[in-house]
């Protein structure tokens, strides 16, 4: 089972072209019931101080949305 | 009496140094690999046909993001972007395939010809995920594409370019490691470089739509600017550039496995 933190629409729009560490950005995605999340990478390699409280987002089952078709 | 050969200094290739030094790598094993990757391909013949070269040395964000064929640290230079999660360390770059893709800048349609080019990768780890898996590209429609995808059902590995497919089938989980390349080198002719170096038939079907105005991800494909079918393999070597023939891009795979095996990550 994958793991994800959980983010608020309002955590989300904050984390947007935020900068984790020195050179990895955070990229919210929404999850197959629309949630958004974070990888546990993104939480635990934060270094970041405005961000620090990533590290204390829920932990929630990833579950994706469907990938998109292969188009042939 | 004991001599330390790094005490007299090595004078390494000019390309070679100038990634070192933009990188900040310290540790000899390597400069030795890097300095040996360069002129390699550039004794083959093949440096000059790359526009970005990403050795995943270093073991952090900072020194993988480098493009060794032009290591400034802008866009402009194809230095990488990292997005979402990846774990860097000395065997090479791990995305996490829930939201991991490296951003080269690269656009496809502008940075490389179509009817002349690669996209070569050395993955050390198997693809553990499940589902469609991209490698890495962009696409923009069904025609408009430049792409590697393990499909759906985990035993072909596809390669799209130009609306065109070429497929290497059957693939497992534990046959994804190592080299793999594949090369358009004109309108009819593209074929796929496998792990031990040899080439597939070429897809002889001519070609006549245009590449994604796009930048290629790593580890996804730009799918019309978001990123899409995450994977989860370890990254030691990635390069784009013009079209290898069936004989460069054995000699291309050759330079990779001894520029990993010099790092013992294969």
């Amino acid at each position: 089972m994958i793991e994800v933190g959980l983010l608020t629409e309002s955590q989300k729009n904050s984390l947007v072209g935020q900068l984790y560490d020195d050179d990895s950005y955070f990229n919210p995605i929404q999850d197959i019931s629309d949630q958004w999340i974070i990888s546990v990478e993104e939480m635990e390699f934060c270094v970041n101080p405005e961000f620090q409280w990533v590290k204390d987002l829920p932990l929630i089952e990833y579950k994706p949305k469907p990938e998109p078709p292969i188009e042939k | 009496m004991i001599i330390n050969p790094y005490s007299f200094g090595i004078t390494y290739d000019p390309d070679a140094q100038a990634f070192i030094t933009a990188a900040g790598i310290t540790d000899n094993t390597q400069k030795t690999a890097i300095n040996t990757l360069v002129v390699d391909m550039k004794g083959y013949g093949i440096w000059t046909k790359m526009k970005a070269i990403y050795p995943f040395v270093g073991g952090t964000a900072t020194t993988h993001k480098f493009n060794l064929k032009n290591p400034a640290d802008t866009n402009a230079a194809f230095r990488l972007v990292f997005n979402g999660g990846w774990t860097h360390s000395s065997t090479g770059a791990l995305p996490n395939g829930v939201n991991g893709y490296a951003d080269t800048f690269l656009n496809a349609n502008t940075a490389l010809q179509q009817f002349s080019h690669h996209n070569a990768f050395y993955h050390n780890t198997d693809n553990s995920g499940i589902g469609l898996r991209s490698m890495g590209g962009a696409q923009s429609s069904a025609s408009v594409n430049f792409r590697t995808t393990i499909e759906t059902s985990g035993t072909t590995l596809t390669y799209r370019d130009l609306g065109l497919t070429n497929a290497e089938t059957p693939v497992t989980a534990n046959t994804l490691r190592g080299f793999r390349a594949s090369s358009r080198t004109a309108n009819n002719n593209m074929f796929i470089v496998k792990a031990d170096g040899t080439s597939t038939t070429p897809t002889t079907t001519t070609a006549t739509n245009a590449l994604p105005a796009l930048n290629c991800y790593l580890a996804a494909h730009n799918n019309s600017g978001a990123g899409a079918n995450y994977a989860i393999m370890s990254i030691a070597f990635h390069s784009l550039g013009d079209g290898l023939s069936a004989a460069e891009g054995l000699n291309l795979r050759n330079a990779v496995v001894t520029y990993n095996t010099t790092l013992g990550r294969l």
